[in-house]
């Protein structure tokens, strides 16, 4: 199972932005795309989970038309983490993961509540500040917050087989190093057990270390999509970014420029 | 447990604690309470014991049930619809500054009010419509602003709801100058009763009047209530709340339109009451959190205890004449709601 | 749904139930009074035992302002009323709103509303009007001997002179918006001009307006009647005849300012005829000199 964009187009204010776009997430599979800003990489993303309805081309999902698809029904194939509202009223942090818990008709789903909840508050670090007042956090611990909730968006019990995607919009932003690897790890974590992942990531060195793919878009179109050692050559990297970049590759961590 | 059972009490129990429930449940006693106490208290000496003794006298019966019983009903009902429209908008349009005024519903049920009395009386100089028309009038006013908000609003799909606030301010501002010329032309007799109904009084009201609004109303309430989670959820943003899974644009819709109707109905039948729909989900709030669970209901109530002892006071504070109750809310909830920026500005 | 169209339509077909009748009332012996006018008239026609409440207007005589106070007369409260146990509310035709005069009605109290002309015979006729109904035809009868109809003998003569003298007046309630606010066709002020003879020249629109400073000093009024609590709005005698708006009329360059009390000027009870009276010897005394 997959998403997919097919052939998209999207026209706005006059400026083409995605110029025929073709795109493909798998199951299990960390696709990141990089490139300069004003690629079109957050307009693809949210063509993708459906906020914006291309001019022209589909966005399938499993296999089905995403204009097909409820908005229900697709808020539980997919998560999303992208730019975050400060939140006007004083909610607490539980209440804000919470918020990610789907209602769901099952009964037997919604006894799990409290499980789903333990797990992925303690997987994202946040377990310690689930009684504190969201808006006293600090940014990264906002972040992680809205990971939580990312997470348990898309939490089912162990024996589900349904296909999942998460979808992310540079979700390191702003995020100290542990928190930036915590995520990563996470993300890995997640597409081990099948969830299929799309992250927009601006960090070149942390894009070819986790992604099983890349896509790199420039002026509105993919300009390359494989395996991060077959694309990212010291000379279309430079092209892209218009900056002189060198690869160099370490069989150990990433390491930092 | 059954599945069934499972279910319903997992509806009621989800997304609320157990402090929230309790806060309720207090607030329901509080307001029975209120009902009993504004039942049992006025100008006119009687009593509720001696009512269910059956030792009243029979005018004091009628005063009982046809003069004090609607009255004190149509406070707790105004003040619930006005206090859970606030709450709702207040979530909406995600400002703790919004109130059902902001839409212009209020001053559209004005509109109305004013044009039947100011040119009403011109037209149907021999017929005895008083009471009965100057609600309908209003409704009326308050359903042409929700046509509008309707056609504007659908017109313009997925544009946030800072458009939708414009939208708002923009027929306040036309009901305003239509009010503005209603006023100049009106005779002295008519100026003075327009001054009057804006102040907001629930006197006069008797029960066949009261019986359509308690069905609008509460037709409103159910139909606003079951949106509390989505609430929750549009506080992360639009964008957020979609990909949550929630029909963005049908709750703004139905919020609007729900919250319109419940104040308009209320408006209508009671004049402009202000500050209530700003100050309870405040409240609220303070007392015991923001999800929008325990928000809605929680303002109900607690715009209904309010509004009832606001009542209360209007009629026994000058008896054996009354102040407009307008005048009540407005002086409780002005410092308060200048309370309310500074504690902003602080945060 | 039925049900309800029906009730909707009975009340929209609902005749005026308190027509506005003279005949005596069957019980007068507890009476709330909502109209300054009316409630001189009683003090006039010995009917002020009976009178057990009375409006915000009623403030003549002094010993009336003791009673205890039902508020605005547009805006009773029935409940209050009805807790003084009266057996008659008399008032004019501004008393409201509807829905309470209907409540207060059908515990038994009767409602009496009194019409009113801004002009003598409306006078003489409210007079007539609320001793029928009280039950008070021979105390009416020598309050007119002894008072009306000499004083009214006096105001016609008074008027007929001061009309030749063609006097153009204008009747200031206060400020609305900073500008005077004048009384127009159709109110009681416009009465109280032509009862004295005058002409009002600011009678082109209807009701109550604040007037623009050029339409007062095209009119060039002779006269200025004003109440006094308008005239605290304006603060004194002074400052009225300096405002800006009135400052360049005849009237403020002359002098020519009468302010007296509200109520004895446009409540259109018997004082209102005195009020009239004098203002009228004034004027003529003035143009005497």
């Amino acid at each position: 199972m997959s998403l997919n964009l097919k052939s998209v187009s999207l026209k706005l204010d006059n400026r083409q932005i995605l110029k025929d776009v073709s795109l493909e997430i798998n199951e299990g599979e960390i696709v990141s795309v990089i490139g300069p800003n004003g690629a079109g990489k957050s307009t693809l993303l949210n063509v993708l989970t459906g906020d914006i309805t291309p001019d022209s081309g589909d966005t399938i999902y499993d296999n089905r038309q995403l204009n097909k698809i409820s908005i229900q029904e697709r808020a539980f194939t997919r998560s999303v983490m992208s730019q975050m509202q400060t939140l006007v009223f004083n909610f607490n942090v539980k209440d804000v993961v919470e918020m990610g818990w789907l209602q769901r008709g099952n009964s037997d789903f919604s006894s799990n509540f409290s499980i789903a909840f333990e797990a992925v508050t303690k997987e994202c670090n946040v377990q310690n500040l689930v009684h504190r007042k969201f808006n006293s956090l600090s940014g990264g611990e906002q972040r992680r917050v809205h990971f939580a909730r990312t997470l348990l968006q898309l939490w089912r019990p162990s024996q589900s087989n349904d296909p999942r995607y998460l979808l992310l919009d540079e979700p390191t932003a702003n995020l100290d190093l542990s928190s930036e690897m915590l995520l990563m790890n996470i993300l890995k974590a997640r597409a081990s057990s099948n969830v299929g992942i799309l992250v927009i990531l601006h960090d070149l060195n942390l894009a070819s270390h986790f992604a099983d793919k890349i896509a790199i878009m420039k002026d509105g179109e993919i300009k390359a999509f494989g395996k991060p050692e077959e694309i990212m050559t010291d000379d279309f990297l430079t092209s892209i970014y218009e900056v002189p970049i060198k690869v160099k590759y370490d069989p150990l961590r990433v390491r930092y420029y | 447990m059954t599945s069934r059972a499972q279910s319903i009490k997992s509806s009621i129990t989800e997304f609320i604690s157990s402090k929230q429930l309790l806060i309720l449940f207090l607030l329901c006693i509080f307001t029975f309470v209120s009902v009993f106490i504004a039942i049992g208290t006025g100008s006119y000496d009687l009593s509720i014991i001696n009512f269910i003794l059956g030792k009243n006298t029979g005018l004091q019966n009628i005063v009982l049930l046809e003069i004090r019983v609607p009255r004190v009903i149509l406070s707790a009902i105004v003040g619930a619809s006005l206090g859970i429209a606030g709450a709702a908008l207040q979530g909406l349009f995600r400002n703790p500054l919004a109130d059902p005024g902001l839409i212009g519903v209020s001053a559209g049920a004005a509109l109305g009010a004013t044009t039947i009395i100011v040119i009403g009386a011109n037209f149907f100089p021999n017929l005895y419509l008083g009471s009965f028309l100057l609600p309908v009038a209003a409704i009326s006013g308050a359903c042409f602003v929700i046509f509008m908000l309707y056609v504007l609003t659908k017109g313009f799909g997925y544009q946030g709801v800072t458009y939708m606030l414009l939208v708002g301010i923009a027929v306040n501002a036309i009901a305003g100058v239509g009010i503005g010329i209603l006023t100049y032309i009106s005779s002295d007799a008519e100026l003075r009763s327009l001054t009057f109904w804006t102040m907001g009084s629930f006197g006069g009201v008797t029960w066949p009047l009261l019986i359509p609004a308690i069905i609008i109303i509460t037709i409103s309430l159910i139909f606003l209530i079951p949106n509390a989670r989505k609430l929750d959820l549009l506080q992360l943003g639009e964008p957020e709340a979609y990909r949550l899974g929630i029909d963005v644009q049908r709750v703004k819709l139905s919020i609007i339109f729900t919250s319109a109707s419940a104040v308009g109905a209320s408006v209508a039948l009671s004049g402009m009451i202000g500050f209530v729909g700003l100050v309870v989900p405040h409240l609220v709030r303070l007392i015991g959190g923001v999800n929008h669970k325990y928000l809605l209901p929680g303002s109900a109530l607690m715009g209904a205890c309010l509004m009832i002892i606001a009542d209360l006071f209007s009629r026994i504070l000058l008896q054996p004449a009354e102040i407009p109750v307008g005048l009540i809310t407005s002086a409780i909830g002005s410092p308060f709601f200048l309370w309310l920026i500074f504690r902003m500005k602080r945060l | 749904m039925k049900y309800t169209l029906l009730i909707f339509i009975s009340f929209l077909l609902q005749q005026n139930s308190f027509a506005n009748e003279c005949s005596p009332a069957n019980d007068v012996s507890r009476v709330t009074v909502a109209g300054g006018s009316i409630t001189e008239i009683m003090y006039m026609i010995d009917a002020e035992d009976s009178i057990i409440a009375v409006d915000l207007t009623s403030n003549f005589p002094e010993r009336a302002r003791s009673h205890p106070q039902i508020g605005y007369v547009r805006a009773l409260s029935a409940e209050g009323i009805l807790s003084l146990d009266p057996t008659i509310i008399i008032g004019e035709d501004d008393m409201g709103p509807p829905a309470v005069l209907e409540q207060i009605n059908r515990t038994g109290v009767e409602v009496a509303i009194i019409s009113e002309k801004h002009n003598i015979a409306g006078i003489k006729s409210k007079v007539e009007c609320v001793a029928e109904i009280l039950n008070k035809k021979a105390e009416a009868r020598e309050l007119f001997d002894t008072k009306l109809t000499p004083a009214i003998e006096k105001l016609n003569i008074a008027s007929e002179k001061v009309s030749e003298n063609q006097i153009k007046a204008i009747f200031i309630l206060g400020l609305q918006s900073g500008s005077p606010l004048i009384g127009g066709m159709g109110t009681s002020a416009n009465g109280l001009i032509e009862m004295i003879g005058a002409k009002n020249v600011l009678s082109s629109f209807e009701g109550w307006k604040p007037v623009s400073t050029e339409s007062i000093l095209m009119a060039e009024p002779d006269l200025i009647l004003i109440s006094n609590r308008g005239l605290s709005a304006f603060g004194d005698i002074e400052s009225l005849r300096q405002h800006p708006a009135l400052a360049l009329t005849p009237a403020a360059e002359n002098n020519n300012i009468i302010a007296m009390d509200g109520m004895a000027m446009l409540g259109f009870g018997p004082r209102t005829i005195f009020s009239a009276l004098n203002i009228a010897n004034d004027i003529l005394e003035i143009n005497d000199k």
